[in-house]
């Protein structure tokens, strides 16, 4: 059975290294990284998805969290990436560069792009 | 209208969770734990009922699983038993302590470091198993000490020690993958049966150690004084000297024996009360015929120096 290419199922396997590029610059609380990857491109993403996978990413030893008080919205948790974090960030990084260049060669190679 | 707010969340809340009621509650917990503040901002920066914001939260929920890589859905994995809830529990406590020890030292996970300790571990189980060998064929009664000595040979000690050291070595860098999980259980078996042996053996070479201690100060051959209770001092015509103290080169008092007395009537000690040596006069070894207890006639009579044992020297 042929089942076409969808962003949903690309996102799952690059969402881990999407939230670590929305790091990369600047913490950022839940809502706020959603944001980003939304205005960055990624319309599809969800809230949950996202929410779950910074909980897995904290967990996993990759990110570091603070809580922000504002007077007058709810406390702010923000996300940081650590050292472990951004060294995740290069490496999954370059795995993606060097997937994402094959499928383009191949693309090319056959005439489609 | 914080109070809705608060009861949205709220609500919203209590139905991620009910989807998520087959997962062990510490994972739940844990996966659960920011999304109270999360909700929250979603609901600051959205606007509207998070129902129109995130969509049911059966769905939110499915997503959230989805996300962190638990299986669910249809069909349900079986409840956790009790164990399995304890278990990962545990994991995750260890996964937490594993990450905050790491840094302290030197390591992004102390995990890192303990897997560095690794060949250590083997050469140590090596001479674990080369004391549990020789201590079962050892029938020479002898104190084993800290080789494998057998029959009190330190040649094989030397051998048996270098061949377990180099097998367990051997045994180290081969990998258990194999289909079958008994060798591995075996070797975890016969790694806590070390463990063991380990902790009595060294509670038993500590505590040897502190005995053989404890006798040098007290007993041995190298304190020629250790057991001498009370000093009597004669002058040259044989005579006790009551009151004598006795000093070294440096004048610095020479302290021996203790300062108490046994009453031979009742059987107690009692502190003395003779400043200097003797501590004890009436149990002085030798008498002197001339003077009987008497020090201050010792001048009159010329004494006689024939010092005759009148009773054993307490011991």
């Amino acid at each position: 059975m042929f089942r076409g290419v969808d962003t949903t199922q690309l996102l799952k396997g690059v969402l881990d290294l999407a939230v670590l590029a929305a790091l990369r610059d600047e913490d950022g609380y839940g809502y706020d990284i959603l944001r980003r990857l939304r205005s960055a491109g990624l319309e599809d993403v969800g809230d949950a998805s996202v929410y779950g996978t910074l909980r897995r990413l904290f967990n996993g030893g990759l990110l570091n969290t603070y809580v922000v008080p504002s007077d007058e919205g709810p406390h702010r948790k923000y996300y940081a990436l650590n050292a472990g974090g951004r060294a995740e960030l290069q490496r999954s990084g370059k795995v993606w560069q060097g997937f994402a260049s094959t499928m383009d060669d191949l693309l090319r190679e056959r005439g489609t792009a | 209208m914080i109070g809705t707010e608060q009861d949205e969340i709220t609500a919203y809340l209590y139905a991620v969770r009910a989807a998520l009621g087959d997962l062990p509650e510490s994972t739940r917990d844990e996966l659960l734990e920011d999304l109270p503040e999360h909700l929250a901002e979603v609901l600051v920066e959205a606007g509207g009922t998070l129902v129109e914001r995130l969509g049911p939260p059966e769905e939110y929920a499915a997503e959230l699983r989805a996300s962190v890589g638990f299986v669910g859905g249809f069909p349900d994995p079986p409840p956790p038993g009790r164990l399995v809830e304890l278990r990962s529990a545990l994991l995750s406590r260890l996964r937490v302590a594993d990450a905050k020890l790491g840094p302290m030292l030197g390591y992004g996970r102390a995990s890192e470091f303990v897997l560095l300790l690794r060949p250590a571990w083997w050469v140590l189980r090596g001479y674990l198993v080369a004391m549990v060998v020789a201590w079962m064929l050892d029938d020479s009664g002898q104190p084993m000490g800290l080789l494998p000595r057998i029959g009190g040979s330190e040649l094989i000690a030397l051998l048996l020690l270098a061949g377990a050291v180099l097998g367990s070595i051997w045994l180290g860098r081969r990998s258990f993958r194999s289909a079958a999980p008994w060798p591995r259980w075996a070797l975890y078996a016969g790694s806590t049966v070390l463990v063991l042996v380990a902790i009595g053996g060294f509670f038993s070479a500590d505590s040897s150690a502190r005995d053989s201690n404890y006798s040098d100060v007290n007993y041995d051959n190298g304190n020629p004084f250790s057991n001498v209770e009370d000093v009597f001092v004669y002058d040259q015509q044989g005579r006790l000297v009551p009151g004598a103290r006795i000093f070294d080169q440096y004048g610095a008092p020479i302290e021996l024996g203790n300062p108490y007395c046994m009453d031979e009537t009742s059987g107690e000690y009692t502190h003395t009360d003779h400043m200097g040596y003797p501590y004890c006069p009436e149990k002085a070894p030798f008498v002197t015929p001339t003077e009987e207890r008497s020090p201050s006639a010792a001048g009159s009579t010329p004494p006689v120096p024939t010092p005759t044992p009148s009773r054993s020297a307490p011991r």
